[in-house]
């Protein structure tokens, strides 16, 4: 009960951040200069068409009314139509989101997976040549521009070697009629994740090694702690004291970066989906910007900032199901 | 001499002795000779030696023998062959007559030029209008030092500031500092610096405040935990009590004391605020045409992938190259100034 008490906290905390962010967007936004209308309407559109356009999206009010009614628009889940694509902003958002979610969840698992046993092995033979190849490989994966990486993949394995294919990104859920070469729903699951292959090393790369570094060092931490000498001294073997002693408690800063990296892997995913020429969120909101398409900018900007509040209360309370010790009766 | 007082709280119950190590284990002579002894911070300052020495020669290459040239110094020396951008290598920003597209590096062959390997002339080979690849490179490193420098030092500067009014004054003035820094980290990193330089300009200059504020909520949370700690110190309430003003106190006495985790973010910042802008660029905004910086020469190689992949390696391995000599300098500095890592 306290944790749901504690959770409902945090979220009316969090109404001020995510006011915050319609605010920001909302004048960035109306502070890019260009006319929303003229790129709807081509270069030179007649007055009345104009005023028309005007009026029917409130273009025509000051800006302090339009925020205001946007926030009631809000409040009323209405985002408003898309200038641009002239489709409601939530349809268009619930079409490119799967793509880059699916993007964003095959990364994130490549990096977990990868840098969970790499951080470990690293901390276990800390200073050997494993640590060092372990810690190497970490600081080139930090310091490796992302679009490099999808580029040397590229020209590596879809020009050179012709394993991995470079683009045409297939959804797993797509239905078979509309994939070339697949007849049942399994081939497209296949073709699909051929497809990300590429894509996920390029955006799951940072990830991983950020992880691994957080890892390592935390694992370090841990086994430097009086309990881990204890159980040490009492004869308890290594792999035992690792995986019972020391693992679990070494996983709250991961938990806090994989938390907080959420949406900031978005950045990355705008690069990823650019190199691959992946329709995805990235590149919708990119579109957005240039088109003034502020509505569809607002929504996607609002969306990303309410994912990242509740990513961020999501990642508290799960501290208490890694470490009991956390308690949420004192909501500070 | 400013000291790390807030790490010697931790040891009061020892004895004089100990104190006295612990004393001795902080400050700025101490954290230097320890980056002298560490691998990993030499490395990396020698990684940024190596970079900022070549984006000098660029520099110098680009102003001092411009002008040297314009008052025809070069014409009774015959020393014009050691202007880089004029003889040996190609100008990076002009065209230049019959140029040779898309050469391959010395010694090497691609799909245009089969049956003629590189020569001395392009280490590197040319780009796609016939520039020389080696000395775009070499200004482009002179763009990636001054923007990566600067925006961390706007980042640096304001989030010092807000964090330590922060920290110091609590209340409402802390709560609603932190919920703005909340809130820009809850936008989209990448998409608030497109959205900012969309509206204000895309070119290097916004590209580097964009970053420049959109960093400012890491070093004010940074800054802001060790002011929580610092605060709380003897010194802090003895200026109080002798009547220093608060905004002395801040800058005097609570800013100096929390430098040393901001220093060490810091030097990783420029080189994540390196990568940032070289992928600005590489979407177009940023860097444009004809301006050689990294991002924006891997965003044109990225046409040219199957006749010379080469132009799409270099720019990436000299983006690797100076973000992990800033990443080793950082992780040095780290182990240097927290002695808990050295026991």
């Amino acid at each position: 009960m306290s944790r749901l008490r504690y959770a409902a906290g945090r979220l009316l905390q969090s109404i001020p951040v995510v006011l915050g962010v319609i605010t920001i967007t909302f004048l960035l936004t109306d502070a890019i200069p260009g006319d929303p209308v003229s790129i709807m309407l081509g270069p030179s559109p007649s007055a009345q068409q104009a005023a028309a356009i005007r009026a029917k999206f409130g273009l025509d009010q000051p800006l302090h009314v339009r925020y205001v009614n946007y926030l009631i628009d809000v409040i009323r889940l209405d985002f408003g139509q898309s200038l641009y694509y002239g489709v409601p902003v939530t349809q268009k958002i619930l079409e490119r989101l799967p793509v880059t979610l699916l993007l964003l969840v095959s990364s994130f698992t490549f990096a977990l997976v990868t840098a969970v046993p790499l951080g470990v092995i690293s901390a276990k033979r800390r200073n050997k040549p494993t640590d060092h190849v372990s810690r190497i490989v970490a600081l080139f994966g930090v310091s490796t521009p992302s679009f490099w990486i999808g580029l040397m993949l590229i020209i590596l394995f879809a020009y050179k070697i012709r394993l991995f294919p470079a683009t045409d990104l297939v959804m797993p859920w797509a239905h078979p009629s509309a994939v070339d070469g697949a007849s049942t729903q399994l081939e497209v699951v296949l073709t699909a994740l051929h497809h990300l292959v590429l894509p996920t090393i390029t955006l799951g790369t940072l990830q991983m090694a950020a992880f691994t570094r957080i890892e390592r060092s935390s694992m370090l931490e841990v086994l430097g702690q009086e309990y881990v000498k204890l159980a040490r001294a009492y004869g308890v073997s290594e792999g035992k004291i690792l995986r019972k002693h020391a693992f679990r408690n070494a996983q709250l800063p991961l938990i806090t970066i994989v938390g907080l990296q959420l949406t900031q892997a978005l950045g990355g995913a705008v690069l990823t989906e650019t190199v691959f020429s992946i329709n995805g969120m990235g590149r919708l909101i990119i579109t957005a910007i240039n088109n003034q398409d502020y509505l569809l900018v607002m929504g996607t900007t609002l969306m990303f900032g309410v994912v990242f509040v509740v990513g961020v209360i999501v990642t508290d309370l799960s501290y208490a199901y890694v470490d009991p010790r956390v308690s949420y009766d004192d909501t500070d | 001499m400013a000291t790390d007082t807030s790490t010697s709280t931790k040891f009061d119950v020892r004895d004089a002795e100990a104190e006295e190590k612990v004393e001795a284990r902080v400050g700025l002579r101490y954290t230097l000779s320890q980056v002298r002894r560490d691998p990993t911070a030499l490395a990396g300052l020698f990684i940024i030696g190596l970079t900022t020495t070549v984006a000098l020669i660029a520099f110098v290459d680009s102003t001092v023998f411009e002008q040297l040239s314009k008052i025809g110094f070069f014409a009774n020396l015959g020393v014009e062959k050691y202007w880089l951008a004029k003889t040996f290598w190609y100008s990076p920003v002009h065209e230049p007559a019959g140029a040779e597209i898309l050469r391959p590096p010395f010694g090497l062959t691609n799909e245009l030029y089969p049956n003629r390997p590189g020569t001395l002339d392009h280490p590197l080979g040319t780009d796609h209008r016939g520039r020389d690849v080696l000395s775009r490179l070499f200004y482009g490193t002179q763009i990636a030092i001054t923007v990566g420098i600067v925006s961390t030092g706007i980042a640096m500067i304001l989030g010092t500031l807000v964090g330590a009014v922060a920290g110091y004054y609590g209340g409402w003035v802390d709560d609603a500092l932190m919920r703005a820094a909340e809130t820009l980290f809850a936008i989209p990193f990448l998409v608030l610096v497109i959205a900012f330089m969309t509206a204000f300009g895309r070119n290097l200059m916004f590209a580097m405040i964009g970053v420049g504020i959109a960093t400012i909520p890491t070093f004010a949370r940074l800054i802001r935990s060790r002011v929580l700690s610092v605060r709380e110190e003897d010194f802090i309430e003895a200026a109080r009590a002798a009547g220093v003003r608060d905004r002395n106190i801040i800058l005097r006495h609570v800013v100096p004391n929390s430098f040393a985790p901001v220093l060490v973010q810091a030097t990783l910042q420029v080189g994540i605020n390196i990568l940032i802008i070289a992928g600005l660029s590489f979407l177009g905004y940023g860097a444009q045409p004809p301006t050689p910086s990294w991002g924006q020469m891997l965003s044109s190689s990225r046409n040219y992938m199957l006749p010379n992949p080469w132009f799409s390696i270099w720019p990436g391995v000299a983006i690797l190259v100076t973000v992990v000599g800033f990443n080793l300098l950082g992780d040095g500095l780290r182990d240097a100034l927290d002695p808990r890592i050295n026991n």
